[in-house]
C-alpha cells in the first residue's frame, strides 16, 4: 500500500484540475459525484463532494458562507486566506497533490479548489450511512451494557475509548485494498501489549496486496492467520465493546475493520472461544457453574454421538451396569447411516432457519418438529434414541458461545461418527487422538491453540475452570507476553 | 521513571521455578490421564487398568477393589508421573516440538508393556493383549506424553524467550 512516487501536484489553473478530475474519477459519468462551481471576487472556486457521504445541509451551508465573501470582502489577492477563515469546520486541511484529493473525496470529504492556488482545501464533514449501536444478536447478556460495535470504524473505536480512557491506548489506522481502501484500525495498550505481537500483526496487514477486502474482518483474518485450511477459528470475534476492552487490558491486540461490526481479538486460544460475557456478570460461583455446564455441553456435542454409536455397534464395551444403553428397536436402516442422515437433516434445518423469512419460521418449526421428527420414527426410518442423541448433541453445539467453534466441532463430530462407523473402536481412539494432536499443533500467531491445557499452565487453567473474582486475579495471562504483568497491585498481606 | 520500570520488571519473575512447574505438570498429568485410563478400563477399551500396575500387582487386599483403591491408585500414578516428568525435564526439555512428546509417550508405552511387563504379575504379555487394548493404551500414552512433554518444552522455550527479550 505504499506507492505514489509520481505524484501530480494540484495545478494553479483550476481548469487543469477539472479536466484531471473528469478523467480520473469520471465526473460526468458517475451520478454520485457532486460538483459545484461558484465565482468569488472574480475568481473561480470549485466544490467537489460525494452525494450520500456528505450531508446536503452542510454543503449548502458551506456554499452560503462562501458566497457571502462576495458581499463582505474585497481583497481578491487574499482569497485563499479568506476562504480558509470562512470554512468554519472542525477539520479543514490543505493538500497539495491530486492523489490525496481523490482519496479524500472518495472517502466522503468535501474538496474546495480556488483558482490560482496550488492547494486544495479538504473539509471533513463526512457522514456515512449506518445504524446506531445496538445490542449484538450473538452475545446477549441479561444485565450489562447493551451497546455494540457498528459498521462505522470511528464509532467502534470511540466505544472502546469510552471504556479505556488511557493515554497509552493506541488506535493505529492502516489502509488495506488497492481499490477498496478500507480503513483498518489496530488497537492495543502501548505499555501492556507485546511489541513483537503488535509488530507481527501490523506487518501482516501492511503486506496485504489485494484489490479489496469487502468481506471486511473475515478476509483480513484469512490474510493474518497461517493455517488457512483449519476448520477451527484462530481469531475470536466480538461485537461487544466491554469484551474487547477487557481483552485489551489483558494485553491482546484488537483489530477493527471498517464496514464490519465485529472486532478481531488476537491472539486466541480454544478456551477463549468458550468464554462468554454472561459469566462475568454473574456471581463468580454461578459463573463457574455456567462454565462447567458449557464445557459439558461442548464435550457432548463432540463425543456423545461417536461414543454412543460405538456402544451400539459393539455392546461388549459396555459395563454390566450400563448394559441398557443402546436402541431397543434398531429401525430399518443401520444406525451409522441414521446418525449421518440425522446430522445432515439437522444442518438442513439450521441453514433453513437462517434463510427463512420470519413469517414462515413458525411453519418451518412445525414441519421440523411434527413431520420430520415424529413421522420419521413412525415410518421406521429413525429409532427414537437416534433422534434423542442427535438432538442432545445439536443442543450442545448451540450452547457453544462461539458460532465458528461450534461449526468446526460439528465437522469433527461428523468425522468421528464416520470413523467409528467404519473402524469401530480404533476409529474412536485414533480419531480422538489425532483431533487432539491437531488442536495442540494449531497456532494462532505463535500461540499454542490448546493453551493452557496443553501446554499446561496451572494458574491459567484455574482461571479457565473457575470464574475467579476480579479482586483475586491480578496478573495478566502469560500467553500474550504482557510487558506489564499485573492488572492491580499485589496485596501486602 | 527508570527505577519504576525496573521494579515492574522485577515483579515479573514467576513465583515458581521451571523445574517445580514441570513437576507439577507431571503430577496433574498423572492424575488426569490416570483417571482417563480408569475410565477406558471401565468401558472395556483396555483390559489393563492403571490400577493393576500401581496397586493390584502388589496388594490384593479387599479395599483395593473399592473406590478407595481407585483414589490411592490415581494418587500413586500422580507421584509416579512426577518422576516421569523429571526424566523428560532432564533429557528432552530443550526440544521444542510436539513430536518429542508423542515419541516420549510411545517409548513410555514400550517400557510399560514390553520391557517392564515381567515385573508385574497380573499384566498379561503383549502377545496376549487384544488389538484394541494395544491401540487404546498407545493412544493414551501418546496424549499423556504430549501433555507432559509439550508442556515442559513450551515452558522452557517460553522462559528462555522471555529472558532473551529481557
Amino acid at each position: 500500500m505504499k506507492r505514489r512516487d509520481n505524484k501530480i501536484a494540484v495545478s494553479s489553473n483550476i481548469m487543469d484540475n477539472q479536466t484531471y478530475m473528469k478523467k480520473r474519477i469520471g465526473l460526468d459519468v458517475s451520478f454520485d459525484l457532486g460538483f459545484r462551481e461558484i465565482t468569488l471576487l472574480r475568481k473561480k472556486v470549485q466544490l467537489y463532494y460525494v452525494t450520500g457521504l456528505c450531508d446536503s445541509v452542510i454543503i449548502q451551508e458551506i456554499l452560503e458562507t462562501l458566497i457571502q465573501i462576495n458581499d463582505n470582502e474585497a481583497n481578491s489577492k487574499k482569497l485563499k486566506e479568506i476562504v480558509n477563515n470562512r470554512l468554519v469546520h472542525q477539520q479543514v486541511e490543505e493538500v497539495e497533490t491530486m492523489d490525496e484529493v481523490v482519496d479524500n473525496l472518495l472517502s466522503g470529504l468535501i474538496i474546495v479548489f480556488v483558482n490560482g492556488e496550488k492547494i486544495a482545501f479538504v473539509i471533513d464533514v463526512r457522514n456515512y450511512p449506518g445504524r446506531t449501536p445496538e445490542e449484538p444478536d450473538t452475545e446477549r447478556v441479561i444485565r450489562g451494557s447493551r451497546d455494540g460495535y457498528t459498521e462505522n470504524i470511528v464509532e467502534s473505536t470511540a466505544l472502546t475509548r469510552r471504556r479505556i480512557r488511557d493515554a497509552r491506548l493506541r488506535n493505529e489506522m492502516l489502509k488495506v485494498g488497492e481499490r477498496s481502501k478500507t480503513d483498518v484500525c489496530v488497537t492495543y495498550l502501548e505499555d501492556v501489549a507485546d511489541d513483537g505481537l503488535v509488530k507481527t500483526i501490523k506487518d501482516k496487514i501492511e503486506k496485504i496486496e489485494v484489490d479489496g477486502i469487502t468481506m471486511a474482518d473475515k478476509t483480513l483474518e484469512e490474510f493474518i492467520i497461517d493455517r488457512k485450511w483449519s476448520p477451527y477459528p484462530l481469531v475470536r470475534y466480538t461485537e461487544r465493546p466491554d469484551v474487547a476492552a477487557s481483552h485489551l487490558l489483558e494485553g491482546h491486540v484488537i483489530v477493527f475493520v471498517d464496514t464490519s461490526p465485529s472486532a478481531i481479538i488476537l491472539p486466541t486460544t480454544f478456551f477463549h472461544h468458550m468464554q462468554h460475557a454472561e459469566e462475568y456478570r454473574e456471581a463468580p460461583l454461578t459463573g463457574t457453574f455456567i462454565r462447567l455446564i458449557r464445557f459439558i455441553a461442548v464435550f457432548i456435542s463432540l463425543y456423545l454421538l461417536p461414543v454412543w454409536l460405538l456402544f451400539v455397534i459393539e455392546p461388549t464395551f459396555l459395563p454390566k451396569e450400563l448394559a441398557f444403553i443402546g436402541p431397543n428397536d434398531e429401525g430399518n436402516i443401520p444406525i451409522t447411516y441414521q446418525i449421518i442422515l440425522g446430522i445432515i437433516g439437522l444442518e438442513f434445518l439450521r441453514m433453513a432457519a437462517i434463510h427463512t423469512p420470519t413469517p414462515l419460521a413458525t411453519a418451518m418449526g412445525l414441519i421440523a418438529a411434527v413431520l420430520i421428527g415424529q413421522i420419521a420414527i413412525d415410518v421406521g426410518m429413525f429409532g427414537p434414541e437416534v433422534i434423542l442423541y442427535i438432538s442432545v448433541s445439536a443442543i450442545g453445539s448451540y450452547v457453544t458461545p462461539s458460532y465458528e467453534l461450534s461449526v468446526a466441532n460439528k465437522l469433527i463430530n461428523l468425522g468421528l461418527v464416520l470413523a467409528v462407523g467404519f473402524f469401530g473402536v480404533y476409529g474412536l481412539t485414533i480419531g480422538v487422538l489425532s483431533h487432539l494432536l491437531f488442536l495442540i499443533h494449531l497456532r494462532s500467531i505463535k500461540t499454542p491453540y490448546l493453551w493452557p491445557f496443553i501446554p499446561f499452565n496451572p494458574r491459567a487453567m484455574l482461571q479457565i475452570i473457575f470464574r475467579v473474582p476480579k479482586p483475586y486475579s491480578n496478573s495478566r495471562p502469560s500467553i500474550v507476553h504482557p510487558k506489564n504483568n499485573y492488572s492491580q497491585p499485589i496485596k501486602k498481606s | 521513571m527508570q527505577e519504576e520500570k525496573k521494579l515492574e520488571q522485577n515483579k515479573r519473575e514467576e513465583p515458581m521455578s521451571l523445574l517445580s512447574r514441570s513437576l507439577l505438570t507431571g503430577f496433574i498429568g498423572g492424575l488426569l490421564f490416570g483417571s482417563l485410563g480408569m475410565v477406558m478400563y471401565y468401558f472395556n477399551f483396555s483390559e489393563v487398568s492403571p490400577k493393576s500396575y500401581v496397586l493390584r500387582s502388589w496388594v490384593t487386599e479387599e479395599w483395593t477393589e473399592k473406590w478407595l483403591g481407585n483414589i490411592i491408585a490415581i494418587l500413586l500414578l500422580g507421584i509416579l508421573s512426577v518422576l516421569i516428568a523429571m526424566c523428560y525435564y532432564g533429557l528432552l526439555r530443550k526440544i521444542y516440538s510436539l513430536w518429542a512428546g508423542v515419541l516420549f509417550g510411545i517409548i513410555l508405552w514400550g517400557l510399560c508393556f514390553y520391557l517392564f511387563q515381567p515385573i508385574f504379575p497380573n499384566i498379561p504379555e503383549l502377545s496376549q493383549l487384544t488389538n484394541h487394548t494395544i491401540v487404546s493404551t498407545i493412544c493414551l500414552f501418546v496424549i499423556y506424553g504430549s501433555f507432559v512433554g509439550y508442556s515442559i518444552s513450551y515452558d522452557y522455550y517460553d522462559t528462555k524467550m522471555r529472558e532473551a527479550n529481557g
